[in-house]
């Protein structure tokens, strides 16, 4: 499976977030630093 | 997630934004989010999309996935990835926050 790798360009992502606002990681470029955090799953 | 609901703040003052992605519904994440009273964003990927771009790892047979982050500045540039190789291996918060003032 591909990684994301250090040191280059994050693929963009848009998916709704669990109010149903829409959310992608190019929302924040040029203003926000973005930490991703893939879960385990909460349960 | 406790950890991250407590150093959040740091993060915040950092001009930056955690974002929770994982395989659970909607509904899942609501639920979640108010009973933890998290307050980053989480965005349910049921479908896997972003899961998969981003290579998260699923151990099959442990009937989970690997925890995995990484840090995007603003130019979209991914400055600190780490995938884990255990459930359990996730970084201190205070690895990401150091390396954001850094480099701020």
């Amino acid at each position: 499976m591909s990684r994301v790798e250090l040191n280059t360009s994050a693929p963009n992502f848009t998916l709704n977030d669990f109010n149903g606002k829409s959310v992608s990681l190019a929302d924040f470029a040029g203003k926000k630093n973005v930490v991703v955090v893939f879960n385990r799953g909460f349960f | 997630m406790a950890q991250l609901r407590q150093d959040y703040q740091q993060f915040v003052k950092l001009d930056t934004e955690i974002v929770v992605a994982g395989p659970e519904k909607a509904e899942a994440f609501r639920d979640y989010w108010a009973k933890e009273r998290l307050p980053f964003i989480g965005l349910p990927d049921p479908e896997h999309h972003v899961l998969k771009l981003y290579g998260q790892e699923v151990k099959l047979f442990k009937l989970g996935r690997l925890p995995a982050q990484m840090l995007i500045d603003k130019s979209g540039y991914v400055r600190f990835v780490h995938y884990g190789h255990s459930m359990s291996d996730i970084p201190p918060n205070q690895e990401i926050i150091d390396l954001i003032a850094m480099n701020m």
